[in-house]
């Protein structure tokens, strides 16, 4: 489904993304893990069309992500960490509009804002300004616009941060439900536990390079002693492991 | 997509009561205050300056004289009790009636003007004085002259000289007995000022999507820079248009209620349409470029604010140009604001239409458009850093 070659991002002096090789499969969540400025952003936005990049070949659904990326868009969400809506709108107002920009229209932009408002639990405010909601809520209402296009691909930046735990559980299940859709989920998190308890596979992506990528199984059992992902990130990440 | 990007944009600016204040209270308000604030400014029947006499000469001709004085509309003379300053004092000294029409070295009367008093009130009341005091030595040359000439000379009516008899003053553009009017002046100058103040609202709005990343999301769905931008511009252009009609509203129906003089909205629809939508346009212009080089909202409404009032000071929207020294009125037109008031007034005050106002027109669109592709210039170099 997505499929990354020695891509290299350089922002004038500084690396960004250093060679980096990457296949992720239809129906799969992987997290992305790393620590600040270590690439993680720049590799979703190089997926979503948003960065440019100097090197390498990305390919999305087959197609290569620079002749196609106006369909490719069509057919994927990126959802950012912040809460990229209008505060003075209405929830319904907000759905409306990104509904509208991406042309969806008629019995299915009715359809695809009863389901984002089903999967995401926003049925009694719908006519509650965005400003007036709470961080859980707006997140929710977040998640919401980015399933509007019915997308196969979601990239999800950070959607936990800075929200209390009760609602980040209830956030993290509505993510996992994704996959029972059939949707492949690019997840990128500081919380270990978070990509522990729903992502298939995990990715560590040390000053620009994947460090490691595995199943997420695989790593927590390795060796047949049970372990976590942050004693794993934080031996790669220290250089006390070479790989894991 | 046009349409979801304008209900969107009309919707924030129409739950921003801060903007919709700057957009319209504020011009209105000037509106009102300045028509009135200046309306003396404007009116030829007001008497702009006060005067006592000295009378030493206590003569029918000194007595003529003042008679005459008292005809002017822009002179008064303050009754006793009445506290407000003398601007001119005019000693007529004895032997005046004598000597009015002798040749002689020493000048007839003597002035004494207060220090505040302008140059140029002083000349008009020189003029006025000149006048009067030919129309003394008429008056007696036509005494000497009727045993002479006893069919002539009483025909010489001197006594009735109203002035508006020999000259017929018509202001261009304007019916007879219409003269210019402050509300003429202040309409359009705030009118200009509160287009520009579009500023707020676009500067606000774009920085926060900026800063929350909508932009980033907009862009991720498909949505063009040049998308993006007609669905800012569009908006701003209707409002700017809205500001005009209501501002012209105000200045026609509301001005008068209050005591103030009608605004005339001159002749030429479509030249009206043309400054006002060219001015939209370099007012969006200055906005979004504003816009997209602020970091923070607070940097784009401080710069913004002052940009502004820098325009409508140089440019002629705070003290009318006519007041400014000559080399101040050739600096203002470095000002886009000084090219929209000109063009209002061509059409507001001059009585011109859409032919005179092609230059200011072709000029504020050409400044607004250059902007606009600054900005989209910026915008697109940063997307693709």
């Amino acid at each position: 489904m997505i499929s990354i070659t020695n891509l290299s991002k350089q922002y004038r002096q500084h690396t960004a993304l250093d060679g980096i090789n990457l296949r992720v499969q239809k129906g799969t969540i992987l997290g992305l893990l790393g620590q600040n400025g270590a690439g993680k952003t720049t590799l979703v936005s190089i997926l979503n069309g948003l960065t440019p990049y100097n090197q390498g070949e990305i390919s999305i659904f087959g197609l290569p992500l620079k002749t196609n990326l106006r369909e490719i868009r069509q057919r994927s969400s990126f959802i950012p960490q912040s809460f990229a809506f209008y505060e003075n709108l209405t929830v319904m107002e907000n759905l409306r509009f990104f509904a509208g920009i991406q042309n969806i229209r008629g019995k299915q932009l009715r359809q695809s804002i009863e389901q984002a408002i089903a999967t995401n639990r926003l049925d009694n405010m719908l006519e509650q300004r965005a400003h007036a909601l709470s961080g859980g809520q707006k997140q929710r209402l977040n998640i919401a616009i980015g399933l509007l296009n019915d997308p196969e691909i979601i990239y999800f930046d950070e959607p936990t941060a800075g929200i209390d735990p009760e609602l980040r559980n209830s956030i993290l299940q509505t993510i996992h439900s994704f996959k029972d859709a059939g949707k492949t989920i690019i997840y990128t998190s500081h919380y270990m536990q978070e990509i522990e308890q729903i992502c298939d596979e995990a990715a560590i992506i040390h000053h620009g390079k994947i460090i490691c990528h595995a199943p997420v199984a695989t790593l927590l059992t390795k060796d047949g002693q049970q372990t976590t992902l942050e004693s794993i990130f934080l031996k790669l990440t220290t250089r006390q492991k070479a790989t894991c | 997509m046009l349409k979801q990007m304008l209900q969107k944009e009309f919707s924030l600016v129409l739950r921003d009561k801060h903007s919709l204040a700057a957009l319209f209270i504020m011009p209105f308000i000037f509106i009102l205050i300045m028509s009135m604030a200046l309306k003396d400014t404007f009116n030829s029947e007001r008497a702009l300056l006060s005067y006592e006499v000295i009378d030493l000469d206590n003569s029918l001709d000194s007595k003529t004289l003042q008679d005459f004085m008292a005809t002017s509309s822009f002179l008064y003379k303050p009754k006793k009790g009445d506290n407000r300053d003398i601007h001119l004092s005019l000693t007529i000294p004895e032997g005046f009636s004598a000597s009015l029409l002798e040749k002689k070295a020493a000048p007839l009367l003597q002035l004494s003007a207060a220090p505040d008093v302008k140059q140029e009130m002083v000349l008009i009341f020189q003029a006025k004085i000149s006048a009067d005091i030919m129309r003394l030595r008429l008056l007696q040359i036509q005494k000497e002259i009727a045993p002479f000439l006893p069919d002539t000379a009483p025909q010489l009516d001197l006594d009735n000289f109203i002035a508006e008899e020999l000259l017929q003053i018509n202001y261009r553009g304007m019916q007879k007995n219409e003269q210019p009017t402050s509300t003429q002046q202040s309409v359009p100058s705030w009118i200009v000022f509160g287009m520009f103040f579009v500023i707020i609202p676009m500067s606000t709005i774009f920085i926060n999507e900026r800063k929350q990343n909508t932009l980033m999301r907009m862009a991720s769905m498909n949505i063009s820079i040049p998308a993006l931008f007609t669905g800012k511009i569009v908006p701003y252009i209707v409002i700017n248009q809205l500001q005009v009609l209501l501002m012209i509203g105000a200045g026609v129906y509301i001005v008068p209620l209050l005591g103030g003089d009608a605004l005339t909205p001159g002749h030429s629809i479509l030249g009206l349409a043309m400054v006002s939508l060219s001015l939209s346009i370099a007012a969006i212009g200055t906005s979004v470029l504003i816009a997209v080089l602020a970091h923070t909202v607070e940097q784009a409404t401080t710069v913004g604010g002052l940009i502004n009032i820098l325009f409508g000071a140089i440019g002629g929207v705070m003290v009318p140009k006519f007041y400014m020294p000559q080399s101040m009125q050739t600096f203002a037109n470095i000002s886009p604001m000084s090219w929209g008031l000109e063009g209002f007034l061509d059409i507001f005050l001059r009585g011109y239409g859409a032919q005179e106002v092609l230059r200011e027109s072709l000029a504020l669109s050409g400044f607004g458009m250059a902007l606009l592709l600054l900005a989209a210039f910026i915008t697109t170099r940063r997307m693709n850093a």
